[in-house]
């Protein structure tokens, strides 16, 4: 089970491969002598997105998955990695070969609100790319719009309308049919019905599965609604803080997912089953900023089967828990700007921000018994925080509780014998599995 | 039904050569020629007016454009400079035989047809050469009447016109600039605006017609034609050059020195808004100075709008750098003093040619539109930014269309309206600016004896306390109405594109909220 790959690869021989993507990355910022760190919104994904099928790419909002679409459309220019689209580099086109490949690959918006142009007809508003790319004469153009309109299922005498004079759903129907006017072969379909209504939802998804088996599409399915992703996609793949965690066919997926990350995303699906007894995986936190992530493993901030290190394995899970919100307390503050007053109280030693710190400790380590070669650690970390150097704290506790997990970046494992790739250290050989780890972690609680 | 209206739109679509307008109406022509045989008429009638205001502005813009080229390829090439004021010559030669025959053509509404210049023939005898023998008065008032009535059924025809477009030709039931129009129409004040900006609109086109006598008799060339008049002395009637009459009819400031509004001098001749210091007519000074003033802030508005469009476009477009330039550019130009600039620069061309185009007009706007956009382009600029973020930018990005067409039809139509906005509200500030140099005199605003209205204003200021207080408070009173009518049209067009904006106070704030 622990075969590992630098990145995966498409499994089912045969498959032609429409997009190749390799090592891309996004970041935004970081440019220039005085500004801070990048935004790191998409850092380093492998992917391939087969002919014909869908692709899901779900994760929680600001996980950088709309970056990563829009950088496959070369909407933004990638800062690494290249893109491979039927056998060209899309990344070094410019000027009139990107035009024309633009025709190939095209996009759904997910607010319908904002991505028609309120003072264009509808005829008009599906004409431009037509325009844009002088396609054939004016009477064909209209024709096509006409026969999108009908493909959409909206009708001929919605070409003089104007976008307020439609509902959502309707709205979203015109954004199809103009990413079809140029008949492309590849859609991304960035979060494409969660601005709709439930009910209209389901049409504008079958809808687009029609179109795809019309039309041969290829999509990406962008979204953070699972079960919509469930029900539409062949192939998930999971992103966290710009990082792909799990990729894998999607029943297997949410049947039995790999990463922990994946465990705790599906573990947060409602179920209608009053005997399940599944449990829902809560996790602490909120996701780190994408201008200060992890060196290692992206999640391993809030993972619930995080590895400890070799001489912490006896520690209990309180103490491990509260070590880790400490940690994640520390860091907070380390990215906190002091300002001209506070490097000036704490030139002078008369720092006095952080002195809340005690509290917030006594807090985390309420009602635990903390042994006293973690306390030693801990008091040390506080005392270099109050007297306003919460970054010395940070490296403090880095150096005495981090794990392979913090310091290294894991590999791909494919996790079973239909092309699953999941990023986490777990799946090596010389740890211990995921599942038996979250079932013992979590029934403490 | 819907079948075959969407069988009809799909022929109508596809089989066509042309979706033009022309088909349309050659399908139903009945609404349009009940609409244009009316406007034909109106437009003939007067006719001679229109092509003669059309030809003086052509030829002040080859003028202008021909004289700005000269005076900056003057410097590298003498040659081509020549080149182009020959070019310069014959082209406005052309302009001015044509501007000459259709002056002599005749209009409904001229003094030839309804003429109010005459003399009484003995002490209360009739009254000769006035239309159907009338007073002066009520011949000058009827001819007037007519004029803005005339002016303000045409006004309302063209609108019409776009309605009976509308309602029969246009193939969209309903666009967003119906909403605009109809929350327009329902908004009391800045309708105000609009009869404002249509009022001293049809002075500037039909001032010469407007006065009670003309420009050019009664002040550029006084002593060229003699008028008669009644000579109660002698009990004659005499002839006197206007320049002479206009010696013995000054308004000073005394009783008996005064010829106030609504009042006849001793030559009996009508003056609707008395008489000036030196014994003109201060109406037909004011619709001369109407001319010049709306075509002076005409071009700079016009100037300072489009380089405010281009501009606040292309920042939010492109932003970053090209942004930042553009900042360090408008404030660079707004730390300018823009009277200081003004007086440097009308010293530097006093003497020369371009200094005279409009009488000085040109060389004002270009100043003016100069100083003007950095101010619009701020106000632009915010609204500019947050149609710039909608996702259909990215849409057309997204297939490819080329960033001049997002701008003109995904960003423009959006940005107009603040545009019109604010530079109704500043082209307020431009006419204050502009009557306050003719104020100051000594070389700065139009050159004299071109009429400007802050020269009257300037002229009466000693008087304003006494029976001559017309001359400068009159004029006062006629920049007020304007500027006022033009802030009623920006806050009527404000409230039209953004109804949810509501009170002043707070549409205010909507409408500028984007401009830091």
């Amino acid at each position: 089970m622990s075969k590992t790959t630098s990145r995966p690869q498409s499994a089912a021989q045969g498959d032609e491969v429409l997009v190749d993507v390799t090592d891309l990355k996004k970041f935004y910022g970081g440019e220039g002598f005085f500004a801070g760190p990048p935004v790191k919104a998409v850092n380093g994904v492998d992917f391939t997105i087969k002919r014909g099928e869908t692709l899901g790419l779900v994760g929680e909002s600001g996980c950088g998955k709309s970056t990563l679409g829009r950088t496959l459309l070369q909407l933004e220019t990638p800062t690494e990695g290249s893109i491979t689209f039927d056998g060209t580099d899309v990344t070094t086109l410019s000027g009139s070969d990107l035009k024309e490949w633009r025709r190939n690959a095209q996009m759904v918006f997910q607010d319908p609100e904002s991505s028609l142009n309120d003072r264009m007809t509808v005829g008009e508003i599906i004409r431009e790319p037509l325009d844009a790319h002088d396609w054939k004469t004016k009477q064909e153009r209209r024709e096509r719009v006409l026969d999108l309109l009908s493909a959409v299922g909206l009708r001929d005498e919605h070409y003089f309308r104007y976008p307020h004079q439609f509902s959502g759903g309707q709205r979203q129907r015109v954004g199809i049919a103009r990413a079809l006017a140029l008949e492309p072969e590849f859609l991304v379909l960035d979060e494409p019905v969660s601005a709709l209504d439930v009910s209209v939802q389901a049409k504008i998804i079958s809808l687009l599965e029609d179109l795809q088996e019309e039309f041969n599409l290829t999509y990406l399915f962008i979204a953070h609604d699972l079960s919509v992703v469930r029900h539409i996609c062949d192939r998930v793949a999971v992103m966290y803080l710009g990082k792909i965690m799990e990729l894998g066919e999607t029943e297997e997926l949410f049947q039995d997912p790999s990463n922990p990350y994946t465990k705790s995303l599906i573990s947060a699906i409602p179920r209608p089953d009053p005997t399940d007894t599944t449990r829902r995986i809560t996790l602490p936190g909120t996701p780190p900023s994408p201008r200060d992530a992890p060196e290692g493993c992206p999640f391993a901030t809030r993972c619930p089967a995080k590895i400890r290190p070799e001489e912490y394995t006896h520690l209990d899970e309180d103490v491990w828990d509260g070590i880790e919100r400490f940690r994640e307390v520390i860091r907070e503050r380390s990215r906190m700007d002091l300002g001209v007053t506070g490097l000036a109280r704490r030139g002078v030693g008369r720092f006095s921000r952080f002195d809340d710190l005690e509290e917030a400790v006594s807090d985390l380590f309420e009602g635990v018994d903390v042994p006293e070669e973690v306390r030693v650690h801990i008091e040390q970390a506080v005392e270099y925080a109050k007297k306003g150097y919460p970054s010395k704290a940070r490296e403090y506790l880095y150096e005495e509780f981090s794990s392979v997990c913090d310091r290294e970046k894991p590999k791909f494992y494919e996790t079973s014998g239909t092309a699953r790739y999941s990023y986490c250290h777990r799946h090596a050989n010389e740890y211990e599995d995921v599942d038996p780890v979250i079932s013992r972690r979590t029934s403490d609680e | 039904m819907s079948e075959t209206t969407s069988k009809s739109i799909r022929e109508d679509l596809t089989q066509r050569d042309e979706l033009s307008l022309y088909t349309r109406i050659a399908n139903n022509p009945r609404p349009f020629f009940k609409w244009a045989v009316p406007m034909l008429v109106l437009i003939a009638v007067e006719f001679p007016t229109y092509a003669g205001v059309a030809f003086g502005m052509l030829d002040a813009v080859v003028i202008g454009v021909t004289g700005l080229l000269d005076a900056a390829i003057g410097l590298v090439s003498s040659g081509l400079s020549q080149t182009i004021r020959d070019a310069q010559y014959a082209v406005v030669g052309v302009l001015r035989d044509a501007g000459g025959f259709v002056d002599g053509l005749p209009t409904l509404f001229s003094r030839e047809v309804i003429p109010n210049q005459g003399y009484q023939t003995g002490p209360n005898g009739p009254w000769e050469g006035t239309f159907l023998g009338l007073e002066p008065a009520y011949a000058w008032a009827l001819r007037a009447t007519l004029i803005f009535a005339y002016a303000l059924f045409t006004a309302y025809w063209v609108f019409r016109g776009w309605l009976v477009y509308r309602d029969h030709y246009r193939e969209a039931d309903w666009t967003p600039t119906d909403d605009i129009v109809d929350n327009l129409s329902n908004h009391q004040w800045g309708k105000f605006g609009i009869f404002v900006l249509i009022l001293f609109l049809t002075m500037a086109v039909f001032g010469s017609a407007l006065g009670p006598t003309t420009v050019e008799q009664n002040i550029q060339s006084p002593y060229s034609e003699r008028i008669n008049y009644f000579n109660e002395d002698t009990g004659e009637v005499d002839q006197v050059f206007p320049g002479d009459a206009n010696f013995n009819s000054k308004s000073k400031g005394s009783a008996e020195f005064n010829v106030g509004p609504m009042s006849y001098d001793d030559y009996g001749r009508f003056h609707p808004f008395g008489t000036l210091t030196n014994g003109r007519d201060l109406f037909t000074f004011m619709m001369g100075g109407a001319r010049i003033t709306m075509i002076v802030s005409a071009l700079a508005i016009g100037g300072a709008a489009l380089i405010a469009a281009v501009f606040s476009m292309f920042s939010a477009y492109y932003s970053g750098r090209v942004d930042l330039t553009i900042l360090t550019t408008a404030d660079g130009v707004v730390s300018i003093p823009r009277l200081l600039l003004l007086i440097l620069v009308s010293a530097v061309f006093a003497n020369h040619w371009i200094g005279n185009v409009l009488n000085g007009g040109f060389l004002l706007a270009i100043i003016f539109a100069f100083t003007t956009w950095p101010f619009l382009w701020r106000a632009v600029r915010g609204p500019a930014l947050q149609v710039a973020q909608e996702e259909w930018i990215l849409a057309a990005k997204s297939y490819g269309q080329q960033p001049r067409t997002i701008m003109r039809k995904h960003m423009f139509p959006y940005i107009v309206g603040y545009l019109l906005v604010y530079a109704s509200m500043s082209t307020g500030g431009i006419i204050i600016g502009l009557a306050a140099l003719s104020f100051l005199g000594n070389g700065l605003g139009i050159s004299p004896p071109t009429p400007a209205w802050g020269r009257a204003i300037s002229m009466g200021q000693d008087y304003v306390s006494g029976p001559s207080w017309h001359i400068s408070l009159l004029p006062g009173l006629m920049i007020v109405l304007l500027v006022t009518g033009l802030n009623a049209l920006g806050d009527g067009i404000r409230d039209a594109i953004d109804p949810e904006a509501g009170g002043s106070a707070e549409g205010e704030e909507a409408a500028a909220g984007g401009g830091g």
